[in-house]
């Protein structure tokens, strides 16, 4: 499979039942001059996803409600339109295992709380910016 | 990637005035680590509304919903539901440098449940006790950057 074109949208989806983190992200986002689409849990997430896949990464909380992060990892690693995406997982987990699931699962990068402002600012830096990350992520999925 | 961060536990104090919360955390100045809640200045923009101040509202408006939520499902001996709900609420008052909730949350998710219900029981009555400390000390923090 030759190298796909790299999402050219600057829309991040933001998935996250606490609001707390979903403004502290959607804030850092926005500083960067990208465009936040932001879902208060699992469900809604994948909703928007069934319908829209114009995004340049997406960061999911792995614990939401009707829907776990981890699932929609899998979801949008099963669907050609979606799999390009790089995905940030956040999580207050210490389970190495579930990192290790969410890695095999297709994300890209994790994030564990708590975290500084900084961390997060530079987690999403990388994520949004990183051009390094974002094509060993298409190189992964092509193989 | 994988960012880590250390969590710091402090020493408690018996509460002379409620007594039925012995060896609960005594000062109010633990409550919140306003070293952390300050941090998040290093996001403030010129000519934005307080950021600080934004998270401390969101943060009272949906930690008492968390609250609710642990307190049905031990009502309803539903302990998966209370792991998950004390698991979220950690993770939000970690991340802002409320630690005594976060620390009572992370006891909570740690209960083995159906042997000690009674120790869920001080567990709730603790986080209830830790979370009006918190909203105290926020609600200061608040007025004292809106002045």
């Amino acid at each position: 499979m030759s190298p796909e074109k790299l999402p050219s949208s600057k829309r991040v989806l933001v998935a996250d039942d606490d609001p707390v983190m979903r403004h502290l992200i959607s804030t850092i986002i926005k500083q960067q001059e990208h465009e936040v689409v932001v879902a208060e849990d699992g469900r809604a997430a994948y909703r928007i996803l069934q319908s829209d896949s114009a995004f340049k990464a997406a960061i999911l909380d792995m614990t939401m409600p009707f829907l776990e992060g981890l699932d929609l990892v899998r979801y949008m690693r099963s669907e050609k339109r979606l799999m390009r995406i790089p995905i940030m997982m956040i999580t207050a987990e210490q389970d190495i295992k579930l990192m290790a699931s969410s890695f095999s699962a297709g994300a890209t990068a994790f994030l564990r709380k708590p975290f500084t402002p900084a961390q997060l600012q530079s987690a999403i830096r990388m994520l949004l910016g990183n051009r390094q990350l974002r094509n060993r992520q298409l190189r992964k999925i092509a193989a | 990637m994988l960012l880590e961060r250390a969590t710091k536990i402090e020493s408690q104090e018996t509460n002379p005035l409620v007594p039925g919360l012995a060896g609960v955390v005594g000062t109010a100045g633990d409550a919140v680590d306003m070293e952390v809640l300050n941090a998040f200045e290093e996001l403030q923009e010129d000519h934005e509304t307080d950021l600080i101040v934004e998270l401390i509202d969101l943060y009272l408006t949906d930690a008492p919903q968390r609250l609710l939520a642990i307190r049905e499902a031990a009502f309803a001996n539903e302990w998966l539901l209370l792991k998950r709900a004390a698991h979220n609420l950690k993770g939000s008052s970690a991340n802002l440098g409320i630690r005594q909730v976060a620390e009572t949350c992370r006891k909570l998710e740690g209960t083995d449940y159906e042997l000690s219900t009674e120790s869920v029981e001080k567990l709730l009555q603790q986080l209830d006790h830790e979370f009006a400390r918190a909203s105290e000390a926020l609600l200061t923090e608040r007025q004292r950057r809106l002045q």
